[in-house]
């Protein structure tokens, strides 16, 4: 569904990504680890609009995404939740919502209304805190907004930047619960994570970026998990000396 | 005691017009993060504008298109050249760009208006109101009506429509709003157009009043609408009206009191005491969080 | 040399006081949109003491820029808290307060017959001193381009000091600065003062070569374009300001083709200059690349 193909991003002269190819497929939880600062960030801006590409291609169902504004990469169908969850803490959770649907807000309302009643269903305690300033909001119910918000959007496919960062255990399990019954409704999902082991048990693919590189894909389970979680963890090839 | 309320009164009524002045600039700050410096030259070409054609006999309604008209073009020049260009690098860089293009708006208009002083078309000839020992000059009352009914709509806007959600949402977190969609090159402009109207309709009232128009309105415009904003708190609407009614009245109140070469003097200490002992303005703790975050690195 | 070119020389030399200043405080990170305060101050202040106190020139001076840099010291103790545009509206509010004070200050005595002394508006005639000392322009000339070389030879050494270092990284990001062990608060209370005494250098120069200030001179226009020097030259060392200055009065200004229409080329030039150097023609990496450069050539000549 998505493919991603040769993509290198360079911030001046130093390129953060260095010919990344992965594909995440429909219907599937896709799931990117790596350490700090191996550039999956970098990935998931690029993939976005916000980034520019210095070379290589995105496509999302054959339809080619690099080089295109932000707003008309949203349009096509993919939504993206950031890393750090960013949503707008001094508007209400009402408002932060309808934002997600800013695309399709004077042309559809009906539709618009219909998918936030959808997401106050999904999240209960959206629904508790529906007039209050985002700000107010706690780690965990910041994060549920955030899913909720790109879900208004209507995405074909959802990119998942670190979603359990900063959060307590027990809350990143109920987000973790929250994407594999998202996914169980049919939405691809591409999820970056460092939280390998999580990611792992939901993941049906994924791929190891290590500086700016892919350096493994395959599917959980398989004989080098072990290596890879090390990896994902720690940087670098250390683990190899095992 | 008479006194003392008439000042309110007509503190209030000036204090208006910096309101609309403080309204514009921290649209433009609270959405793009950028302190415009030229926008009060802006309203100035605005205001030239209309008096060229109110010198060629046009009448009141194609004065006040040509004023709005011309405070829009020029702020959209400032905005594409110094914020739309320069918006992804420092904050500083984009102030000092718009100093730079004060400095050439004001040249232009001294070229085609070389002399010192102008004149500018009243908007009303109505009679003074008297309510019991208060005076009400009409030029005040229509400039207080007319700021009145620009709010209500400038919170409709901000509130109640999909442009002023994607204004918010901007304004706390740019990045978020692209995630969105919301397209930041089209909010920066649609900034632009907005804070040139209000800006040029406080231009109107004002040079309507005095009924004359000086090339130096530039830097006194900037200087208001800096101080309105400053001292309700950057970024805030309520704030900016508080700051600028804060203002006039002040103002009236020094100048009636300790005589009118204090009058600047009084607006400046007010607004230097307001920084030190609370630089978050009247209304506006959070504002001053988000503003470390943009001018980190100048 | 002409008397023309010893004027245009003469206002480059002071005018790069004000931007040196402006520069001082933009490396350590805070705008000032105020610096004209303290060259006006030390204007005034050095003015009244060698026109009406009868101090030699030396003295006069050392008092006017010592006046500024205490001014500005205590400025920076309420303002030092405060952040970009917070730091940049108190400074041009403080600096507005020193005008509208000055057009109030009115203070004339006796001096062999004339009365001297501020006149409010009306401004400070007759600071004669140069004149009645006989000293050419081509000297005080030189007056002024020995002081800007002290001035700026004193920042180059500065900047390679742990002290210089302490400013750049506070201009930097602050709180970093302070997890090391700078004492950020002194640092801004020194660099502010530093930044008053380089305006107050300039300052009473200015008001001795012209002999005739007045409050209206030292408007946020002064003040903005030495911040703005130190932007177009660039930020990357303390030539960049100079270098502003020059391409500002040095060229435009004596190019009589631009009369009339010089704010409108300057202006232009200096917008697009800021879309494709956004900290100047000298930035960081540029002086750092010119350095490294002549390091190298070093090598290969020994």
């Amino acid at each position: 569904m998505l493919v991603i193909e040769n993509i290198v991003t360079a911030y001046g002269k130093i390129e953060a990504l260095r010919g990344v190819s992965m594909e995440a497929q429909e219907g599937r939880i896709t799931c990117l680890l790596g350490p700090n600062g191996a550039g999956k960030t970098t990935l998931m801006y690029t993939v976005a609009g916000i980034l520019h590409a210095r070379r290589g291609s995105v496509r999302l169902q054959g339809q080619e995404l690099v080089g295109k504004p932000s707003s008309e990469i949203v349009r096509r169908g993919l939504a993206l939740v950031p890393e750090n969850r960013l949503t707008f803490p001094e508007v209400s959770v009402r408002e932060n919502l309808i934002a997600g649907a800013y695309l399709r807000l004077t042309r559809d309302k009906a539709g618009v209304a219909e998918d936030l009643e959808r997401q106050l269903v999904r999240f209960p305690r959206l629904r508790e805190r529906i007039n209050q300033d985002a700000g107010t909001l706690s780690g965990g119910e910041q994060q549920m907004l955030a899913v909720a918000r790109a879900l208004m959007a209507r995405p074909r496919i959802l990119l998942m930047d670190e979603p359990s960062l900063g959060l307590a255990p027990l809350v990143v399990e109920e987000i973790f619960r929250t994407i594999h019954e998202l996914n169980a409704e049919g939405v691809t999902v591409l999820l970056v994570e460092q939280n390998a082991h999580m990611a792992l048990q939901i993941a049906h693919h994924f791929y190891l970026l290590e500086q700016g590189r892919i350096t493994f894909s395959g599917v959980p389970g398989a004989l080098q998990e072990d290596e890879v979680i090390h990896r994902a963890y720690l940087g670098g090839s250390g683990a190899s000396s095992h | 005691m008479v006194d003392f309320l008439q000042n309110i009164v007509d503190g209030v009524m000036v204090g208006s017009g910096y309101a609309l002045l403080g309204l514009g600039f921290t649209l433009i700050f609270g959405v793009m993060r950028r302190l415009n410096l030229s926008y009060g030259p802006s309203v100035m070409v605005g205001i030239f504008v209309g008096t060229w054609f109110h010198l060629r006999g046009a009448g009141l309604l194609a004065v006040i298109a040509a004023t709005l008209a011309g405070t829009v073009l020029a702020n959209v020049y400032v905005d594409r050249l110094c914020f739309w260009a320069v918006r992804q690098r420092s904050a500083i860089t984009a102030v000092v760009s718009s100093f730079v293009i004060w400095m050439q708006l004001e040249e232009a208009v001294i070229l085609v208006f070389p002399d010192r002083t102008y004149p500018f078309p009243r908007l009303t000839a109505l009679e003074p109101i008297e309510l019991g020992p208060i005076f009400f000059r009409a030029e005040y009352v229509t400039m207080f009506a007319c700021v009145a009914l620009l709010l209500a709509g400038v919170w409709l806007l901000v509130y109640r429509t999909r442009f002023g959600l994607a204004l918010r949402a901007v304004a706390q977190d740019p990045v978020a709003a692209r995630y969105m969609g919301i397209p930041l090159d089209w909010i920066g402009l649609g900034v632009a157009v907005m804070a040139a109207l209000i800006g040029g309709l406080a231009g109107l009232l004002i040079a309507g009043t005095d009924q004359l128009v000086i090339p130096k309105f530039g830097l006194w415009a900037t200087y208001k609408g800096l101080i309105a904003m400053m001292l309700g708190g950057m970024g805030s609407i309520p704030g900016a009206v508080c700051g600028g009614l804060l203002l006039g009245v002040a103002e009236i109140q020094f100048v009636w009191y300790l005589g009118a070469q204090f009058r600047d003097l009084a607006a400046y200490f007010l607004l230097f005491t307001f920084l030190v002992l609370r630089p978050g303005g009247l209304l506006g703790q959070a504002i001053v969080r988000r503003e470390l975050a943009a001018f980190r690195r100048i | 040399m002409s008397d023309y070119l010893i004027g245009v020389l003469s206002n480059i030399g002071m005018i790069a006081f004000l931007a040196l200043s402006a520069y001082v405080l933009l490396v350590t990170g805070s705008i000032s949109f105020g610096q004209q305060a303290y060259f006006a101050i030390s204007a005034y202040g050095s003015g009244i003491a060698t026109a009406m106190w009868g101090w030699p020139l030396w003295l006069g001076m050392l008092w006017g820029a010592a006046l500024a840099g205490l001014a500005a010291a205590l400025v920076a103790v309420p303002t030092a808290r405060l952040h970009g545009l917070y730091f940049a509206v108190a400074t041009l509010a403080f600096a507005e307060m020193v005008r509208l004070l000055l057009q109030m200050l009115t203070w004339q005595i006796d001096v062999d017959g004339t009365l001297i002394g501020p006149m409010g508006s009306e401004g400070f005639r007759e600071i004669r001193y140069i004149y009645a000392h006989d000293i050419s322009a081509v000297q005080f000339m030189l007056l002024i381009y020995g002081l800007l070389g002290l001035v700026v030879g004193g920042l180059t050494l500065m900047e390679r000091t742990r002290l210089g270092l302490a400013l750049r990284m506070i201009g930097e990001d602050e709180i970093p600065a302070e997890a090391l062990g700078v004492n950020v608060a002194a640092c801004k209370i020194f660099a502010a003062a530093l930044s008053g005494i380089i305006a107050g250098i300039g300052g009473a120069l200015y008001a001795h070569l012209i002999t005739y200030i007045e409050p209206a001179l030292f408007n946020v226009m002064l003040g903005v374009h030495g911040l703005a020097y130190g932007l177009i030259g660039g930020l990357g060392t303390a030539v960049g300001p100079l270098l502003g200055v020059v391409l500002d009065i040095g060229f435009l200004e004596s190019v009589r083709a631009f009369a009339g229409y010089r704010m409108i080329v300057f202006g232009g030039l200096v917008a697009l200059l800021l879309i494709v150097r956004p900290r100047g023609l000298l930035d960081e990496v540029t002086v750092h690349r010119i350095v490294r450069r002549l390091i190298r050539s070093d090598h290969v000549a020994h």
